[in-house]
Order: structure tokens, then C-alpha cells, then sequence
């Protein structure tokens, strides 16, 4: 145990004892006789760790670790006023209170400066401390429910045929993103997108599990590369088969190699079709049936084989 | 005090509607069962899937894919021990899902032991149609099966030093569209359908230790992949393949991160990786036969070579909070990507000569960003942000075509060129009264080179959000707009998105909740475009209209204290826009896509005893659209199942 985790607490009683006087320490047992529920299911919640390691310390261990001395809570028969209730504390207040213990974590490393916390948007607001319903983590409620909470236009991403299956308990929005906030993303210009967890190699996260688009190919595609998998598909959900933005796929290829602009890896336009493409015929309109090694490959610098 | 307490979730509100199996209500005693010193929490809910196809199935497997028999449709075990101090473990885990072969198998599993150890396991199965072509009207017959499997232990957990380790395992199974030289009048390529067989292994190391208040934390990793596709194929009629294709290599990787703990004033993280990826691949094809149109052929085919990327990556940010209402934070990051190989493909064709060719390109991408940002309190309830993100990327490329006969290289081409991206963002929170709270926010940016038409140039994003939370409701609402314009001489590219959202939750008392939301995504986008018909350039532009609308509504209801009844719909509908690219016969079928996709489900859950529960369920699936109508199906599904605990 640090310096620091074994003074914060008493940095917070000292700071509660002058707000109100001088508080005491009463014990869980204390806090048993009106709160059963709470205190029956601590040993089956994470946080009684730190009680198996300070039996005797009750600002290390039980439930005024958290909450602060409880006297004058006891005294006055209740009350959010008088204790360290979580409920109506300021976001920055919450945040510091976890962080005196979960600082420690890489995963949260970012997590002052996330778009999460600059949100006011407290740890409490997705974790229930006491009454989780979800195994892991303490999550108020399952992952894909607490994002769909505040993340409306995604839930409906989500409801298309084609879609990365999270409704479906196979992924967690965290397969992706880091709630706790997360490093801008270095393989795109933007600052966008936020939260985003990354790869083993700071990559995108779609590699994490679609590794054979990783690479390394001879011949790279070299949009792919540059922009990133969005820039043919929608990672959410799409009405069309691949996740893909368009429907048919030459459209979504045609919009770039257009030849026009300064484009491309030499700036002088991203190549045309052959002159033999004609695109009203159908065979030509499916370019990666042809072009099936369209992320990369290592026969071919055209991606067909 | 031993209460029976039977998990109920009714007074959550419903925000997503999930498959209609695994049930949500759970049975049992919230306060499990004791067991040499440890209490058990198990709950285990076995039961027969169902389902039904009309219309195109293998559209059906592509979107949804339950099938018929018997399941483990779910399984939650917990066993923690009393006192804190079992004797190999403190906390076992496991969570389950769809075992006996539906199409979305996991598990979870998870012991630990106070202090001493900690074990996550996560193993997972999907099995699905990947549609063959990339169009709407695709085949759907790629039966793709793809298992992924991850463990992580770390020794000493909660210490300041700690050890870590793991393990991960990805393969892919399934038939792959691939091609094959056999030239005739119909092509340079044919189609080809083969097994492809994917893995990757990936092994982890590390450790982290403090240093002052900072946490050092380093890790190590080498992933190995492979992936085959040995193929016999008479694909096309009157042809015969023969191939042999590796390609397979490791990429070792290092990781080092560095934060700071609680960081009430200050905090700084960074991390730096660097990774270098190798592959080695060979191709060895025989193809004989007599292409449509052409006489009989033989072509031989030899590929080999390598292939190298070494990545090098870091960032570092660094946040002040001088007082309780004021956070700056400055992020600089650095990405260092180069790609480079060759490849020596050899071709034989029995009617003409030996062609030897090698191929070679480099392609380097080097970013360096510094974003700023500062967020301020004003009062309670109300809070302003700004912030400034510089970019600037450099992609040099060289592409070497075609040995000559003397050795050198022709067709040499070479890149380099500069790219600079300035955005800006703003944004207010406010919580004007209790329950209430807006959100504002905006970015803009402008970027001097974009790589591709349709890159981010001139674009902006709006978002607001509003929500009211009230003790038994909350309400919703959200409008998110998001312009790019990209637009040079001779071709511009113009994108605008737009999605508005609200949503409501309401739970009068603990035995009725009801949830509905809606959401419009609005997309459209004008393209400049060059192609060719008939050998004829065609300089046209691309309009793509999509209008999709979402809805959803949810109702759980609890009757006599022992049934529970929900029923949920959900409906996507793109609406199109009915527009079409003048004079471009190419496009004008494909720029809206009108479709829907409808599931409405109903399920009922009878609690039988405090430890039994008996549910059945009911799912259909309406999938419409209108571009290739072959494609629409309609599946009833549904299940029945017995939830209880032992």
C-alpha cells in the first residue's frame, strides 16, 4: 500500500471532520443494522478485498473507506449530508474518491482527461458499487446497455442486418473503446475517433481480431493503409453486406480512383479503371471478385490473387 | 438471515433488444449458497432453439443464423470465498453463452486469488454466411467460422510489482473468394472459390513496477500467423487448378508505458511500441484447361518473396489541473509506418514465352499530432471546453515495375508529399437544473493535402445532446451533424451526415417498465467520377441518398408476481431518397437503397419454485429490399428453456 492510498482516506475523514465537526468511525457492523442488503453482499463484491487486507482498519477496509467516518450519520438516522454519499457528489469529487485505489490501472491512465470525465460523466454514472447486476467490473447493467444509455444514434447502428454482433452478447463496446479514455488515435490525422482503444501495435482495433488485413503485403493498399478501414466501411452497423458505406461496391471503389486531383501516393490522381471495365457490365461492377486481395497482397500489385 | 431473493432486473430500463435467447430473468438466491467456506452463485438455463426460413436462407445466415437444437443457451457461476482467504482461490467466474452450437458461442472465465494471482479467460465462436461478393445481391455462401480465444494471468495483482503473461488465438475457417490466371476472352482473372485456413497465435509478456508515483509498465509480444489455401478446384467448367499457397510470419513487438497514480494535480501518461512485422509467402499454381473463346492452355505460376513493416508509434500526454474547475491537456503522438517487400513472380504459359517478373514498392507513412485542450467549470452545472490538434503526415512511396533484361527497373515512380490537418473543437456542459443536462459541442478542421476524394478537407462536426433523468424515466435526445468537403479542380466530393435521436424510459412501478426510442441517420453524399463504358470515358458524379430510420420499443411487464412478459420491436428502414445520377447509366440503380429489416419478439418467464423458472420466446426476422428482391427473407424463430439453479 502506497503513501498515498493509506493518507487519502484519512485526508478525507479530515476534511469531512472539519466540515462537521469531529465523525467517527462505527464499523460495518454499524452500518449492517440498516443496510442488510449492502453489507450481506460484500463479500461478493471486489472492493471487500481491501477488507481482507485491513480487517481492523475501518477507514482501509469497510464501508467507510469509501463513505468517510459514519457517526453523525448514525446520529442523525440517516442522511446524504453527513457522510460521503456518492449519489450527490460533484463528478470530480467521485473521480478523485475511486482514483485514490484504481489509479493503478494502465487501462485508466487517460481517464481525467477522457471525453467521458470532461463530460461530468462520473464513475458511479456506469458502475454500481453495491447492487451490480454484472459479474465483472460492477457495471450498473450490461456494457452494451449502459453505452446505449447516452450513445442513442449507435444503438441504432446496431439494428442493421449487417453489424458487428454486440446485441448479440458476442462483442462488448470494450472490444473497441476504452470508456476510461484512451490515446488519440496516431493511424489517421484527425483527432477523431475518441476513445478508442488500440491494438497491440497501436493499431486500429479491427485488427485485433481481423488480423489477416494486418499485413505486412508486398503490395499494400495504400487507401487502407493512409485512412484506415473506415474510409470503406462503417464499424458499427450498415445495411450492406461487409459493413461496407455503399451498396454495390464499384461505386464505393469509383470514388476514388477517379484519376482527377492531386491524389494518391504520388499526387497525381488515384489510377482509373482499364478501358476494357466497362461498368454497365455487371462482372465489372463486383471489382473484388477479381480484385480479392483488396487489403493488401503479396502476388499481385493489382490485389488479384 | 437466509431471504430468498429472485433476481429481477424489472426496474431497468430496457435500451437494447438482444436476441430473444439467453432469457434476462434470473432465478435464485441473491445470497447463494454456502460451501466449505465459500459462497456459490450459479444459475444455468437449458433449452431448445428454434427456427423457420423463407426466402433467401443464406441471407438469413449472413444477418442472423440461429438454427434448430439444443442449447446451453446460458450459464452464470460464481463462487467467492467468506472470509477472503481460500485456500487456492478467492473467486472463480464463469460466464457462458450459447453452448451446443448456436452461432454466437462464449465463455468467460475468471479465478483469482487475493494478492496473489489473477486469471481472465475469454473464449469465443462465431459462425456465419460472409457473403461472397461485396454487393448487395452477393451469394451469401461463405459458411465462415472464426474462434478466438484469450487468456491473461498476472502474479501479484494488487502489488506494485506485478507479472504478466498471455496468450491469444484467432482462426478462421471457410471458403474465400481467390483468383486464377487462366486468361481468356472473358478476362485477364477467373474467379475462384477456395478454403482459406487462418491462425494467429499471439504470446504476451510483462511486467510493471512504480518508480515514485509513476507506474512503469512494459511488455513484450510475438504473434505468428499463417494462413493457407491448398486448393483442387474445376472451377470454371473445363479447367483444372491445382495450388499451393503460404503465406505466414511472425511480428515481434515491444511496449512500454509509463503513468502517473491519482494525479490530483498532474498526470502524465505516455507509451511508446515498436513492432516489426515479417511474412514470407510462396504460390505455387497449375492451371490447365480451355477458357471460354480461346484455345486450350497451361500456366504455370510461381510466387515467392517477403514482405516487411516495421511500426514505430508513441505518445505522450501530459494533464494539469491547477484548480478544481480548470483541466488542460496536451497530447503530442508520433506514428512511424514503412512497408516494403518483394516479390518474384514467375509465369509459364505453354503457348507463349517465360515471363519473369519483379515487383517491388515502398510505401512510408510518418505522423506526428499535437492536440491542446482546455476544459473549464465555470459554476456547478456548467462547464466550457476548447482545444487546437495540429497533424502532419508524410507518405513517400516508391513503386518499381517489370525487370528488363538488363537488371534494372522500369516504370519507376516515386512519391512524396506533405500533409497538414488544423482542427479545432468547443464545446458546453450544462445542468441547468437537477436531472437535466446538455451537451454541446463542435469541430472543425481543415487539411491542406488529403490522401483520397473522399478524405476529411474542410469539415466540420455539430452535436448536442440533452437528457432528463428522472426518478422512474429518463428522456433522451441527441442531433449529431457532420459535414467534409473536398473539393479540387476537375472533382469535389461532398458528404453530409446527419443523425437525430430521442429516446425515452419509463418505469411506473417495479413491475412495468417500458422503453422506446428512434433514430434517423441521414446520409448524402455527390462524388465527381471517371469511368468507362463501351471504351468510352464517362465523367459523371455519384449521388447516394440513404435515409435510415430506427425504432424501437420495449415493454416488460410482471404479473402475479410469478410471470414475466416482454414484448420488443425493432424496424430499420432505409427509405432511400429517390434520386438518381443524371446520365449515368452505371450508377442510377444504386444510389438509394431501399430496404427494411423488422424483428419483433414476445417472451414469457414463469417463475415454478425460488429455483426454477420455465421461459419461451418468439423472434421474427422480415428482411425487405427493394434493388435485388432475391434477397429478402422472413424467419420465425423462437425457443424454450428451463432456467434454474442447483
Amino acid at each position: 500500500m502506497t503513501r498515498a492510498r493509506r493518507l487519502g482516506p484519512l485526508v478525507f475523514w479530515l476534511a469531512a471532520a472539519t466540515a462537521t465537526g469531529a465523525p467517527t468511525y462505527v464499523g460495518s457492523a454499524t452500518c449492517r443494522r440498516c443496510h442488510p442488503d449492502v453489507v450481506m453482499s460484500f463479500s461478493r463484491n471486489p472492493h471487500y478485498k481491501a477488507q481482507v487486507e485491513h480487517p481492523d482498519a475501518r477507514d482501509q477496509g469497510g464501508c467507510e473507506s469509501c463513505h468517510g467516518p459514519a457517526s453523525e450519520h448514525v446520529a442523525a438516522g440517516g442522511g446524504k449530508s453527513n457522510l460521503a454519499a456518492f449519489s450527490v457528489m460533484p463528478s470530480r469529487q467521485v473521480l478523485d474518491a475511486c482514483l485514490r485505489c484504481h489509479s493503478n490501472s494502465l487501462g485508466r491512465a487517460s481517464v481525467r482527461g477522457s471525453s467521458h470525465s470532461l463530460a461530468q460523466i462520473a464513475c458511479n454514472q456506469c458502475h454500481s458499487v453495491h447492487k451490480s447486476p454484472v459479474q465483472k467490473f460492477l457495471l450498473a447493467r450490461e456494457q452494451r446497455d449502459l453505452c446505449y444509455g447516452c450513445h442513442q444514434t449507435v444503438k441504432a447502428q446496431f439494428s442493421m442486418p449487417f453489424k458487428h454482433r454486440v446485441n448479440e452478447g458476442f462483442m462488448s463496446c470494450a472490444d473497441c473503446h476504452n470508456p476510461h479514455g484512451a490515446a488519440a488515435p496516431v493511424w489517421r490525422m484527425g483527432a477523431r475517433p475518441r476513445m478508442t482503444g488500440v491494438a497491440l501495435q497501436n493499431e486500429e482495433p479491427c485488427l485485433k481480431c481481423h488480423t489477416d488485413k494486418r499485413g505486412p503485403f508486398a503490395f499494400e493498399h495504400s487507401g487502407v493503409r493512409v485512412d484506415g478501414c473506415e474510409t470503406c466501411h462503417s464499424p458499427h452497423g450498415s445495411a450492406h453486406p461487409r459493413l461496407l458505406r455503399r451498396p454495390a461496391v464499384f461505386t464505393l471503389c469509383l470514388e476514388c480512383h477517379s484519376g482527377a486531383g492531386n491524389f494518391g501516393r504520388q499526387g497525381d490522381g488515384i489510377n482509373m479503371t482499364s478501358v476494357t471495365h466497362s461498368m454497365t457490365d455487371p462482372k465489372f461492377q463486383n471489382c473484388t471478385a477479381c480484385h480479392t486481395r483488396i487489403h493488401g497482397s503479396n502476388a499481385d500489385e493489382r490485389f488479384l490473387r | 438471515m437466509r431471504r430468498a431473493v429472485v433476481w429481477l432486473a424489472l426496474a431497468c430500463p430496457l435500451w437494447a433488444q438482444p436476441a430473444v435467447a439467453p432469457s434476462d430473468e434470473l432465478v435464485g438466491r441473491r445470497s447463494g449458497e454456502q460451501w466449505a467456506g465459500y459462497r456459490i452463485i450459479q444459475s444455468w438455463e437449458l433449452g431448445y432453439r428454434l427456427s423457420s426460413t423463407g426466402g433467401n436462407e443464406g441471407k438469413y445466415r449472413s444477418d442472423v443464423n440461429y438454427g434448430n437444437g439444443i442449447r446451453l443457451l446460458s450459464g452464470r457461476f460464481a463462487m467467492t470465498s467468506n472470509d477472503g482467504h481460500g485456500r487456492w482461490f478467492d473467486e472463480l467466474l464463469l460466464n457462458t453463452q450459447g453452448l451446443g452450437n448456436d452461432p454466437y458461442e462464449a465463455a468467460n472465465f475468471r479465478i483469482q486469488k487475493n494478492k496473489w494471482y489473477r486469471y481472465d479467460g475469454l473464449w469465443r465462436r462465431n459462425d456465419y454466411f460472409n457473403p461472397a461478393l461485396p454487393i448487395a445481391g452477393g451469394q451469401h455462401l461463405e459458411d465462415t467460422v472464426r474462434r478466438l480465444q484469450d487468456h491473461d494471468f498476472t502474479l501479484f495483482p494488487q502489488s506494485s510489482v506485478k507479472f504478466f503473461t498471455g496468450f491469444s488465438r484467432n482462426t478462421q475457417t471457410g471458403p474465400g473468394l481467390s483468383t486464377v490466371a487462366l486468361a481468356g476472352s472473358t478476362g485477364a482473372v477467373t474467379p475462384l472459390m477456395l478454403d482459406i485456413r487462418r491462425s494467429q497465435n499471439e504470446f504476451r509478456y510483462g511486467n510493471e513496477f512504480r518508480v515514485a508515483s509513476i507506474r512503469i509498465n512494459w511488455m513484450g509480444a510475438r504473434e505468428w500467423f499463417r494462413e493457407e489455401l491448398p486448393a483442387r478446384s474445376s472451377q470454371p467448367a473445363g479447367t483444372q487448378v491445382s495450388r499451393s499457397q503460404v503465406y505466414e510470419g511472425t511480428t515481434p513487438s515491444w511496449r512500454l508505458n509509463f503513468f502517473r497514480e491519482q494525479g490530483e494535480k498532474w498526470a502524465i501518461n505516455g507509451r511508446g511500441t515498436y513492432s516489426r512485422g515479417l511474412r514470407n509467402y510462396d504460390t505455387q499454381e497449375t492451371a490447365t484447361g480451355v477458357p471460354a473463346a480461346s484455345p486450350s492452355r497451361a500456366i504455370q505460376t510461381v510466387v515467392g518473396g517477403v514482405a516487411r513493416r516495421p511500426v514505430l508509434t508513441a505518445n505522450v500526454t501530459l494533464s494539469l489541473f491547477p484548480t478544481s474547475r480548470l483541466t488542460v491537456t496536451n497530447q503530442t503522438a508520433y506514428h512511424d509506418v514503412r512497408m516494403y517487400g518483394d516479390s518474384l513472380y514467375s509465369q509459364l504459359e505453354n503457348s507463349t514465352l517465360l515471363q519473369s517478373l519483379i515487383y517491388f514498392q515502398t510505401l512510408g507513412i510518418r505522423t506526428l499530432a499535437n492536440a491542446a485542450t482546455v476544459d473549464f467549470v465555470v459554476r456547478r452545472g456548467l462547464s466550457l471546453r476548447g482545444g487546437y490538434q495540429y497533424s502532419e503526415r508524410r507518405i513517400q512511396s516508391v513503386e518499381r515495375n517489370t525487370e528488363n533484361v538488363e537488371g534494372g527497373f522500369t516504370d519507376l515512380k516515386t512519391g512524396d508529399q506533405t500533409n497538414r490537418l488544423h482542427s479545432g473543437m468547443a464545446g458546453l456542459r450544462l445542468q441547468p437544473v437537477k436531472g437535466v443536462t446538455i451537451l454541446l459541442d463542435g469541430e472543425i478542421g481543415r487539411q491542406d493535402h488529403p490522401f483520397t476524394p473522399i478524405s476529411d478537407k474542410n469539415y466540420h462536426g455539430l452535436s448536442a445532446r440533452a437528457q432528463w433523468r428522472g426518478r422512474s424515466f429518463t428522456l433522451g435526445a441527441v442531433a449529431q451533424a457532420n459535414y467534409n468537403f473536398n473539393s479540387i479542380s476537375l472533382s469535389h466530393h461532398s458528404s453530409r451526415t446527419r443523425r437525430y435521436a430521442v429516446d425515452a424510459s419509463w418505469s411506473p412501478r417495479s413491475s412495468v417498465s417500458i422503453e422506446a426510442s428512434y433514430a434517423r441517420l441521414h446520409l448524402d453524399t455527390a462524388t465527381g467520377l471517371a469511368y468507362f463504358v463501351s471504351l468510352r470515358p464517362v465523367i459523371g458524379q455519384s449521388l447516394f441518398f440513404s435515409n435510415v430510420h430506427s425504432a424501437y420499443a420495449g415493454v416488460r411487464l410482471s404479473m402475479i408476481k410469478r410471470a414475466d412478459l416482454y414484448f420488443g420491436y425493432t424496424g430499420t428502414f432505409d427509405t432511400g431518397d429517390g434520386g438518381t445520377a443524371p446520365g449515368s447509366d452505371a450508377f442510377q440503380q444504386v444510389q438509394t437503397y431501399p430496404m427494411s429489416y423488422q424483428s419483433p419478439l414476445a417472451r414469457v418467464s414463469v417463475l415454478i419454485t425460488n429455483k426454477l423458472r420455465w421461459n419461451a420466446g418468439y423472434q421474427y426476422y422480415g428482411y425487405h429490399e427493394d434493388l435485388y428482391s432475391y434477397q429478402n427473407y422472413r424467419a420465425h424463430t423462437g425457443y424454450t428453456s428451463l432456467l434454474f439453479t442447483f
